[in-house]
């Protein structure tokens, strides 16, 4: 498959998986927010700034407000096309990158993302968004799931499909430690977290219900750890999304689970021993913050290892492989579904 | 639709009678779904000057045009006979130039086209076809009978549309096509995979094919990505591709992948930065080099602009005559030259009953429509010829005839014309219908999407 292609595929599923992230925190937080009673005088900056801070959205909310308030973070965050990280501008990068290669994916995911797309760019958006943000949130997020499962159900499970799933389970890694880090913030600036807050964070990452289920009782430290970081049955727990990353890898790539072959797949092999080996005992013994930017660091560099592997076109052609052309392609996918069957 | 007195003709009469069963609120929510579908599935093309980067859905009106069976064989066989012909003329400039020899066609005419690539005589093209893809615009006369109005040999887009309209129609007024005989458009992608494979280099097999857009800032990347997707090939642009060795290769995941045709939706202008324009970002530098050494095939090749240039036009009558010994099945509009001295005197005392347009312009730019120019743009445009000659056609004007056409929930006739889509490979095919456009515009006769057109199915019926 061409490169470019691979990149945009990645890209595509990133920033959709971004916006659906986005809007389930501000959900959450939305929640959150009407438990006032519980923070009793804390301020807009104790509440607003440990989301914005662990966004990356911080400076440039203050540029745009410099004396901002609860509504301008709903709106900074979900529809300004000035905030290059907004959900509106993740979704039109989203689609921007789908449109470049349509003709790799199917009608109906197309469909979809252009229809999320369009709703959101819609001239009755905002005053839709003022009247009942949460349904903008409901729509996006069913949106997003919508266009996984479309993904998952019409598109063959062809390079193009492992670059999606790559992007989505990076995204999907990446964000759910950002989650555990907005509280961390908030606990830094001299409160603890009570369970209200460890609710939301599970909320945060659509796990309250699986938390009730697999660990029970009020939501504390270690319960949510175990389930965010380390659950090898929760879908957006770190470790899950870290195993389906080392699978995609090696289906890329073709080389045998337990091994690797390049940068990308021996940096996620060893982040996937670091989790199916550790608990939330070493993490809270460490440090929640430190842990999960160790984390987000590791992340970062499998996502640039395979922009390098897989994207960053050679400019001298010495340095590259050959395909031959006789390759049939019906081949590498018996190999692939091969590959894929082994390790399922 | 009707005949001139006013009777429906005999191949409407079915169509006429459903839309009759249809309340006009009925219709109204059909052509809103219509709108739905198109905007949702994102058929849309790109406004040029508009900072947004804003799409627009090609306006659709759903009347169908209908052309029965043996109106629609004239104008294939008119066709295949004037690709025949163009063929032969772009072979022959690039080789003998015997056309020009004998005087058929004046020397200077020819040399002076500013799509003529003197630097690709005596390169041979595979097959010997240069225009694998051809767009001809017909309109049709006031005795009924169709007219060339210009031949686009260089990238003619439109195809899309064809087929995307004749998805929606089906999904939005199935009753319509209920036996009435329509034929079908859905080899198209087949015939033009296979039109590509043919002129492969060497004649070798399976040949890695690709579609080269200049990228999704292109109004026409629908189109690109359409095609690229029916056919089931990859669509690159310039960045994609190296050239190593003389040879052409794609930058996949996996290394380098030799492409041995490329379908090119960029104009000869923009194929290669160290030959055409330097300046251009979107294409492969060395990829003429490769062409010349005949590693890899180009569809259409380069330099058939000169046989779409308008005053080429005004001889592909005489080269029919002198290539095929035959006489053109479908006729053309008279044309005046400028450069000819005695055309240019009959222009200049004309120009309000004329049309005049640049001889290599296109999309509805670079025309004067003289009964309706005012004084001062008539002036403009004698200022224009006088100062390059070379560059400008006048003719009469042409009537295009109205078809039925829905504007603002009434029907009216509103101008249209027709662009068959014409496939040279192994053989000829002949897109059954193509594209017609309609100019939506009371009393317009430009049918372009960038100046206010829309378009309409197009039912060839089979033989009864």
């Amino acid at each position: 498959m061409l490169s470019r292609v691979a990149d945009n595929l990645y890209w595509m599923a990133r920033f959709m998986e971004r916006a659906e992230n986005l809007a389930r925190l501000l959900q959450a937080s939305n929640e959150l927010l009407l438990d006032g009673a519980t923070f009793g005088s804390r301020s807009f900056n104790d509440y607003w700034d440990p989301v914005l801070t662990a966004t990356a959205m911080e400076d440039q909310f203050r540029t745009l407000y410099p004396s901002g308030t609860v509504a301008d973070v709903g709106y900074f965050m979900t529809l300004h096309e000035g905030n290059p990280d907004s959900i509106t501008m993740c979704l039109r990068l989203a689609r921007e990158n789908a449109r470049t290669v349509r003709d790799q994916i199917s009608d109906e995911m197309w469909t979809e993302l252009n229809d999320l797309y369009l709703f959101i760019t819609a001239p009755d958006t905002l005053s839709y968004f003022q009247r009942s943000p949460q349904s903008i949130y409901d729509r996006i997020i069913n949106g997003s799931l919508l266009f996984h499962g479309i993904t998952d159900a019409t598109m063959a499970r062809t390079e193009g499909w492992q670059f999606i799933q790559l992007g989505k389970h990076l995204e999907r890694a990446d964000k759910t430690s950002r989650f555990l880090d907005i509280r961390v913030h908030s606990a830094q600036s001299g409160h603890s977290l009570d369970s209200i807050q460890w609710a939301s964070i599970l909320r945060s990452a659509s796990a309250f219900g699986t938390y009730r289920q697999e660990v029970g009782g009020e939501p504390v430290a270690e319960g949510v750890i175990d389930l965010l970081v380390f659950s090898t049955v929760f879908p957006r727990s770190i470790r899950y999304c870290v195993q389906c990353i080392d699978i995609n890898l090696h289906a890329i790539s073709g080389s045998s689970p337990g091994t690797y072959s390049n940068a990308a797949e021996r940096l996620a092999g060893r982040l996937l021993a670091t989790l199916n080996f550790g608990g939330s005992s070493e993490v809270l013994d460490r440090g929640l913050q430190e842990y999960m930017d160790d984390i987000q660091q590791v992340l970062n560099n499998i996502g640039q290892c395979i922009f390098e592997t897989y994207v960053l076109l050679p400019q001298d052609a010495q340095s590259v492989t050959f395909v031959p052309s006789t390759e049939p392609q019906q081949l590498r996918w018996k190999e692939l579904q091969a590959q894929q069957q082994q390790q399922q | 639709m009707f005949a001139g007195n006013g009777e429906v003709r005999a191949h409407y009469q079915l169509l006429r009678e459903r839309l009759d069963t249809m309340s006009k609120e009925e219709l109204d929510q059909k052509i809103r779904s219509l709108e739905t579908l198109f905007l949702r599935q994102g058929i849309t093309f790109t406004v040029y000057g508009d900072q947004r980067g804003t799409e627009r859905v090609f306006p659709f009106d759903p009347i169908p045009r209908i052309i029965p069976a043996d109106e629609w064989q004239t104008i294939e066989d008119g066709l295949v006979q004037r690709i025949t012909a163009l063929n032969l003329f772009l072979y022959d400039v690039y080789h003998e130039q015997k056309i020009l020899k004998d005087k058929v066609i004046p020397e200077e005419v020819i040399l002076s086209a500013a799509h003529y690539r003197p630097e690709f005589r005596d390169t041979d093209v595979p097959r010997d076809i240069y225009i694998h893809i051809c767009g001809t615009d017909l309109i049709r006369d006031r005795d009924g009978s169709y007219l060339v109005l210009e031949d686009n040999g260089r990238c003619p887009s439109g195809v899309s549309y064809v087929l995307e309209n004749r998805m929606a129609m089906k999904r939005v007024f199935p009753h319509l096509f209920d036996s009435a005989g329509v034929r079908s458009v859905d080899s198209y992608a087949a015939d033009l995979l296979g039109t590509l494979q043919y002129i492969a280099p060497h004649a070798k097999p399976d040949p890695v094919c690709v579609l080269l857009t200049p990228g999704h800032y292109n109004s026409a990347y629908f189109e690109h990505s359409f095609l690229a997707r029916q056919m089931g090939i990859e669509i690159v642009e310039g960045r994609d591709l190296i050239v190593v060795g003389g040879h052409v290769y794609m930058r996949t995941t996996r290394g380098l992948q030799q492409v041995d045709v490329i379908y090119r939706r960029l104009d000869d202008d923009f194929l290669d930065p160290k030959v055409f324009r330097k300046d251009s970002m979107l294409g492969v530098p060395g990829l003429v080099s490769a062409v010349q050494a005949g590693n890899v095939a180009l569809a259409n090749a380069i330099g058939t602009g000169v046989a779409d240039d308008k005053v080429t036009y005004a001889y592909v009558e005489k080269m029919i005559k002198y290539y095929l010994d035959q006489d053109p099945i479908l006729k053309q509009v008279p044309t005046y030259l400028a450069w000819d001295e005695k055309d240019r005197g009959y222009i200049l005392e004309h120009l309000p009953e004329l049309v005049v347009k640049a001889a290599n312009e296109s999309g509805g730019y670079g025309m004067l429509i003289g009964p309706r120019a005012s004084k001062a743009e008539i002036e403009t445009f004698r200022g224009l010829i006088l100062a390059n000659p070379r560059n400008y056609i006048a003719q009469p004007v042409v009537y295009f005839s109205r078809h039925p056409t829905l504007t603002d929930g009434t029907v009216e006739g509103r101008h249209i014309d027709l662009r068959p889509f014409v496939l040279s490979g192994e053989r000829t095919h002949i897109l059954p219908g193509g594209l017609t456009r309609v100019a939506l515009k009371k009393g317009s006769i430009v049918v372009n999407s960038s100046q206010g057109g829309g378009s309409k199915d197009t039912w060839v019926l089979h033989q009864s």
